[in-house]
Parts: C-alpha cells; sequence; structure tokens
C-alpha cells in the first residue's frame, strides 16, 4: 500500500494547540494538571496522557525575530529503531507506513524509549516489581487513517498547517512551501524529513535551522540496534548451539572408545 | 570405599540456589531473546515471567552472600584458587579435550582442589556475576536515569553475560551430569564428598593436600 505522510507547515502555525485537543478528545486521554512555566508552552512534556503538543521557541537571525511553533511527536521514520528493538512486536510498521503501537503486545520493557533517535515514547508509571512501563505514542491515528479518515490532528488544524495523503503527493506539496517561502525571503527554510531516518512520515516545512526547534540536526539510527540484533543475539544462538554439538559430538566419540576398551579387555 | 568431604552444606545450599535462580532467570529472559517464544512475553504469561525473572534475580544475588558469610575460609580459599593461574593449567586446558573425547590421560598434569576447566568456568561466572548485577540493577531502576547512549550497551552488556554463561553452563551440566569420566563429581555437590579414588584420579594435588593436613592434625 502506499505510504502515507503528514505534512507540518510550521510558517502556517498559530501555536493555538488544537491539535493536543483533537489528540486528547479522540484518544480519550485525561487532562492533566499544568503549570505556569513564563511561556505558552502547555505541557512542559510529551506523557502517556499527551502524545502530541506544540513546543515553543524564540529564534533570533539576520535581525529578524521569530516565535517558533513545533508539533512535537512520534515520527514514524522508515528505518525505526524503537521497531527493531521491540521484543514482543507491538511496535509494526502499518501497510500505510506508520509505526504503530499494539499496547496488548507490548511488555513494557521500555526499550524503545531507549532506542529512539528523537526521544519520543513516554513509559507509563514503572511498576517497580515486574519492571512494567508500557509504552504510549502517537500512531497516526491508526483507527482512523485506514478508515479513509485523516489523522484527528489534521483534521481539526484551524490554520491549514497540518496536512494529509500519499507521501509522494505531500512531499511535492512541502517543497513548493519552501520554494514559496523562500521567494518571500525567508532565508532559512529547509524541508525537514525527506531523507533522516530512511524518511520521515513526518513532513516538516521549517523556517529556521531544526537545532532551533529542538530538532536533532542529523539524527542517527543507534549504532548499537544492528551491533544486538544482527551481531550478538545470532552469535548467542550460535554459541550455545555449537557448545551442544560440541558435546554431543564428544559424547559419540567417548561412548566408541568406551566400548572399543571394554571390548578389548574381554579379548585379554 | 573412603570418600573426602569436597564441599560443606552451606557451599552446597548457595550452589543450589544459584542453579535455580540461573535457570529461572536464563527460562524467563529466554522469552524475549529467542523469537520463537516472543508470544509468551506478553500479557499475563509476560507480567509473571518478568515477576519471576526479578524474584531469581534477588536469589541470584543472595547465594553468594549466604557463601560467604556462613561459609568464609572456604569461599576465600575458591576466590584464591580461581585467579591462581600456573603452566600446569594451561597444559591441563591444552590436553583437556583429547581426554573428555578420548579419555587420553598422558597429556594432564595432576590438577588441585580445582582444575583448569573449573577454574575457568567460576572465573567466567565471577565476572558475568558482576556484568548481570550492575547492568540487571540499571535496567530495573535506572531506566531514564541512566543515559540512553549509556543504557543501549548496557542491555547488550547483559546478553552477552548471557551467552557466556549459558555455553559454560550447557558443559558443566554435561560433565556433571552425563559424561561417564566426570560425572561421579555430582556426589561432591549432592552429597559434599566424593570417593578416594575419584580424588586421587581427577585431583591428585587436593587429595595429596587434605592427606598432609590430616596427618597434621593427627600429629
Amino acid at each position: 500500500m502506499t505510504r502515507m505522510a503528514m505534512l507540518i507547515d510550521t510558517s502556517k502555525c498559530t501555536g493555538c494547540r488544537g491539535c493536543q485537543v483533537a489528540c486528547k478528545q479522540w484518544w480519550d486521554l485525561p487532562e492533566t494538571q499544568t503549570q505556569q512555566t513564563g511561556s505558552y508552552e502547555n505541557p512542559t512534556d510529551l506523557s502517556p496522557q499527551t502524545w502530541t503538543r506544540i513546543t515553543f521557541h524564540e529564534y533570533e537571525s539576520g535581525g529578524r525575530f521569530q516565535w517558533l511553533f513545533l508539533k512535537q511527536g512520534c515520527l514514524h521514520c522508515a528505518e525505526a529503531a524503537c521497531v527493531d528493538v521491540c521484543p514482543t512486536s507491538a511496535l509494526k510498521h502499518s501497510d500505510l507506513g506508520a509505526v504503530t503501537l499494539e499496547s496488548d503486545l507490548c511488555n513494557g520493557c521500555g526499550y524503545c524509549a531507549q532506542f529512539c533517535p528523537f526521544g519520543i515514547p513516554r513509559l507509563e508509571t514503572l511498576n517497580l516489581f515486574t519492571g512494567e512501563a508500557k509504552a504510549t505514542k502517537c500512531n497516526f491515528c491508526q483507527d482512523r487513517v485506514p478508515e479513509g479518515l485523516k489523522p484527528a490532528c489534521v483534521k481539526t488544524c484551524p490554520p491549514g498547517a497540518l496536512d494529509w495523503g500519499e507521501r509522494d503527493a505531500i512531499l511535492e506539496k512541502a517543497r513548493s512551501r519552501v520554494e514559496a517561502l523562500k521567494a518571500r525571503g525567508y532565508a532559512e527554510v529547509s524541508l525537514y524529513g525527506e531523507t533522516e531516518m530512511g524518511g520521515l512520515g513526518r513532513l516538516y516545512v521549517l523556517t529556521a535551522p531544526p537545532s532551533a526547534y529542538g530538532l536533532p540536526e542529523n539524527p542517527q539510527y543507534p549504532a548499537s540496534v544492528p551491533v544486538w540484533q544482527e551481531g550478538v543475539q545470532p552469535i548467542g544462538y550460535g554459541a550455545v548451539a555449537l557448545t551442544a554439538v560440541g558435546l554431543g559430538l564428544s559424547w559419540l566419540i567417548g561412548r566408541r572408545m568406551a566400548a572399543q576398551d571394554s571390548s578389548a579387555k574381554k579379548e585379554e | 570405599m573412603n570418600t573426602i568431604v569436597r564441599f560443606k552444606a552451606p557451599e552446597r545450599l548457595a550452589h543450589w540456589l544459584h542453579f535455580v535462580a540461573f535457570t529461572v532467570l536464563l527460562g524467563t529472559g529466554m522469552f524475549i531473546y529467542l523469537p520463537a517464544l516472543r508470544a509468551f512475553a506478553t500479557g499475563n504469561a509476560g507480567e509473571a515471567a518478568r515477576l519471576a525473572h526479578r524474584i531469581a534475580a534477588l536469589v541470584f544475588m543472595l547465594s553468594p552472600i549466604i557463601y560467604l558469610v556462613f561459609s568464609p575460609r572456604e569461599f576465600f580459599e575458591s576466590l584464591r584458587e580461581m585467579f591462581k593461574w600456573g603452566p600446569d593449567d594451561f597444559a591441563w586446558l591444552r590436553g583437556a579435550a583429547a581426554y573428555y573425547t578420548y579419555g587420553r590421560k598422558a597429556q594432564l598434569p595432576p590438577q588441585g582442589k580445582y582444575n583448569a576447566g573449573q577454574k575457568l568456568n567460576a572465573l567466567t561466572q565471577f565476572i558475568a556475576f558482576g556484568v548481570f548485577v550492575v547492568t540487571g540493577l540499571l535496567m530495573w531502576f535506572g531506566k531514564g536515569a541512566v543515559p540512553v547512549g549509556v543504557f543501549r550497551w548496557v542491555v547488550i552488556l547483559h546478553d552477552l553475560a548471557v551467552i557466556a554463561t549459558t555455553s559454560l553452563f550447557v558443559l558443566h551440566l554435561y560433565l556433571v551430569g552425563i559424561h561417564p569420566l566426570t560425572r561421579e563429581s555430582i556426589t561432591a555437590m549432592v552429597e559434599g564428598s566424593v570417593s578416594e579414588a575419584y580424588a586421587k584420579e581427577h585431583h591428585t594435588l587436593w587429595l595429596e593436600q587434605v592427606r598432609d593436613q590430616k596427618k597434621g592434625a593427627g600429629e
């Protein structure tokens, strides 16, 4: 099936946080107690009750001040470390290219949160006896999208900063927005997500460098994942299997030697 | 038939607690290690496995403490032995495969209370124990507190310790349970003693040592 993607045009975002509310409403996520921190940014972090939020950043460059808004949440990587390290396959790529999460399958190991290059998954309260802390994150509205609907946040966005569609078409739109903004004098405008982590499911049109939004300039697939998944684990199967086979051979040879010994004794 | 005391009761208790804990830890750990068993890692089975893994981890950490508290002399004696390596030990390791497979005894130098293979096993288990405790506690309580860059390698170290100890565990089971030349040694860990004939065959230097001590005590 075709890979879907979300366009996030930060130049159009007004920071109204309608997307935050729509997400909570659709997924029945409870409100949380918030606090004034001197910024309109609220709540101050993603949580098991907040899967997407707008982060606020002040940025000045070339004598021009910008108040930047970024819709934070799972970026739905094509090469997703979380999917690769998930031991129970609770995290999967859907046919539509989303990184979906089956809470029933999640055993709460928390590896996804530790291996995500964007630091997105949030864990529920840790059970100290079982060590269980189930993961939560945006799943690209895995119940709406296969039915042909847009994700709740896209549906609600009043200024039209969010758009949804087949990734190729969204990529086209994003590119033309970048050109249009450049023509209007935004020198630092860029497209984020086209190739990062094999291509992201969220394509950002940014009017300032990624780091000004708190995004990693050059997100990397953790080097430890292939070492672990393709190195250490197969070595483990091999080492234990080799030990067992070696001992089996040793036993067979030893038994034959013992039989020869006893028959030699009989002949004497 | 004369027997010689090899392991005292606290040593045996510590060993068997360690054995049970290790087996449970290995079994429950396999749920998220072997793709074929991953179905057991979720739901109620997963919940039970997680709890069992943690209870077994406590027993695992407790067993050497029991050894240390109730049998301190033997604890430190074994520790000293484990780190004592000489040319004879390496010669023994070189000849071991031929002996255990073909029964060729000639190349094996006489051994003390522990032969070089047992020392190698003990040493590996000793180091792996440290790795298990540190990485295990970090994975249990340190999630979020440890930088992610560190945590990623902690998981891998835990796995490497599993591979090393499990390979040796299989070998250990084979030698004490199946191998015709050595399976008698299990009585040392079950009843606490071995026959003099066995001690003479496998731990010549140790037998002499024990006899000297007895003589010294008798006079």
